[in-house]
């Protein structure tokens, strides 16, 4: 019995003095002998609790940082926010600068801001007056087609009022014109009591001849009669014969070009500009207000067009000039289509001077679509 | 020690060896708690001086693989405490609750002492910071957890008879 506990007492000692040894030859081996039995150890045996330790430092990790990540979200999501604005506005302001293109002349572009006083709701204060050649009874619109008239010029300001205002009306007729009338505000039934707001955002034309009979989704635009509109801007389209009282002429409801909310950057037309001038070649197809309209919209986009549409004749030169060198001087006339031959790009004095394919420059209308014939090697990348 | 009470012993030390590499880095406290420790000290007091060295040795090896500037230190602190723990437990140690953190305490403190100092990292002031100050902190906090744990573990570690 003394001798096992002698014995058990001696491996214990041995034992001990054992891993001591081993340990602390351990601490005095070389950086790399010991960086090797380390990641062996790593790699094996402790590898399963490495990585339970590595997921629980990444936790903690995503814990301490929630805070930061959520600033960070919701930085994204306001930015979003504002982005999207800044896209609707950006839209916005490409239609106008399209309506502007097909202007061309006698306008001057402004701001349209609400006036906050209650009353004024059907008003807006313009950015531009008298000194950019504004006058009291001028048109202001929008891409879309008609949206007011400017009723007070200041120097640097002017108000206008919106198509939805009581005071509002102007000679309109079917963009066939077929049928004339004058286009007031739509104020329904209970709008017209005293406690009860009108229902603004439609617009009636009135005093239609009874042989005149229109179909809903008929065109209606300004006649030019009168002399405050010039003829050809859109107003609207027929929604629906109106019945009244009167038996001699007829009345019909319009649904609006132009919604008053959208209405934050419009143009104003210039005297000059509306003496005895139709507008119908602005908005073309008087058949197809709408269409007309997105087409000027459209136009607006012609900036990017116009600078995708060098990056592709700048390649199709580059092409061009790939052709000219393969074919050399023997072939006089080239069936490749050529391109001119972009601003800043080097002379080469190639066939391609000669090339009597040679496309003309074309129209600044750039909402044709660019056609695929053009892209060098057949679209292939 | 029957093949139960062995099986359940090793059980509570995996577990112990679980929490140093999960909820330790999860809390990441300026002053740690050591589940190793309290492993190899809940382990070193129901074996053999001997096997309690190995069993430090074989532990501290395993937490020195990560840090190979310091490899060796661990281990030489691990083998030194567990068998100091199975000596004491021994020779006069007794089954209380208070005695008990009372030696994770010291255990965590000494395991310090020892790392540091073979270690060979840390002179002067920094070093004495380290074995006054957080290293009594750690060792308090260890004894805390400890306790905790000890008594979390008992009905594993020592069943009550039929």
């Amino acid at each position: 019995m003394a001798r096992a506990v002698r014995s058990g007492t001696r491996v214990d000692t041995v034992l001990l003095v054992a891993c001591c040894a081993v340990a602390l030859l351990a601490t005095v081996l070389p950086l790399n002998l010991r960086e090797a039995i380390a990641g062996g150890l790593r790699r094996t045996v402790v590898a399963p609790l490495v990585t339970l330790q590595q997921q629980a430092e990444r936790g903690r990790s995503a814990f301490l940082s929630r805070e930061a990540t959520t600033s960070r979200l919701d930085s994204v999501a306001l930015r979003n926010m504002q982005l999207e604005r800044l896209e609707t506005e950006n839209e916005r302001l490409r239609a106008v600068l399209g309506l502007a293109r097909e202007l061309q002349w006698g306008f001057v572009s402004a701001e349209a801001l609400r006036i906050a006083d209650i009353g004024e709701e059907q008003s807006r204060t313009l950015t531009v007056g008298s000194r950019a050649g504004v006058e009291a009874k001028t048109p202001v619109i929008a891409p879309e087609g008609l949206v007011g008239m400017v009723r007070t010029v200041d120097p640097n300001s002017s108000i206008a009022i919106l198509w939805t205002h009581t005071d509002f009306a102007a000679s309109a007729m079917s963009a066939d014109r077929s049928a004339y009338g004058i286009v007031y505000p739509h104020l329904s039934e209970a709008g017209r009591g005293e406690n009860t707001p009108p229902e603004r955002y439609l617009l009636e034309l009135r005093g239609v001849a009874f042989r005149s009979a229109l179909k809903p989704g008929t065109s209606i635009v300004t006649s030019g009669l009168g002399g405050v509109y010039p003829a050809g801007i859109p107003i609207g389209t027929v929604l629906g014969e109106l019945r009244t009282s009167e038996g001699w002429a007829r009345t019909y409801l319009i649904r609006p070009a132009v919604r008053p909310p959208d209405v934050s950057s419009v143009i104003v037309l210039l005297p000059k500009r509306i003496e005895g001038q139709s507008l119908d070649r602005v908005w073309r197809s008087t058949v197809s207000a709408d269409s007309a309209a997105r087409r000027i919209a459209a136009a607006g986009d012609s900036l990017a067009r116009r600078a995708a549409a060098d990056s592709v004749r700048g390649v199709e030169a580059a092409a061009a000039r790939r052709a000219a060198d393969s074919v050399g001087r023997l072939a006089p006339r080239d069936s490749t289509p050529a391109v001119p031959r972009p601003a800043g790009a080097p002379a080469t004095g190639r066939p391609a001077a000669t090339d009597s394919a040679r496309r003309a420059q074309p129209r600044p209308d750039t909402t044709r679509p660019a056609r695929p014939g053009v892209v060098p090697n057949g679209g292939r990348p | 020690m029957s093949w139960t009470r062995s099986a359940r012993a090793i059980i509570a030390f995996a577990l112990l060896v679980l929490l140093h590499y999960t909820l330790r880095p999860l809390l990441g406290w300026r002053t740690p708690v050591d589940f190793l420790v309290i492993a190899v000290l809940l382990s070193a007091v129901r074996v053999r001086p001997g096997a309690a060295a190995l069993i430090g040795f074989c532990t501290g090896l395993v937490a020195d693989s990560l840090t190979p500037s310091a490899f060796g230190a661990g281990a030489l602190a691990m083998t030194a405490v567990g068998a100091t723990a199975s000596w004491l437990k021994a020779v006069f140690f007794a089954d209380n609750v208070v005695l008990h953190g009372f030696f994770f305490f010291v255990g965590k403190w000494a395991f310090d002492i020892v790392y540091v100092s073979a270690e060979r990292r840390m002179h002067g002031v920094e070093l004495a910071t380290q074995l006054l100050l957080w290293s009594p902190l750690s060792a308090a906090l260890t004894a805390v957890a400890g306790v905790i744990l000890l008594l979390m573990l008992r009905p594993v570690l020592e069943p009550q008879a039929a």
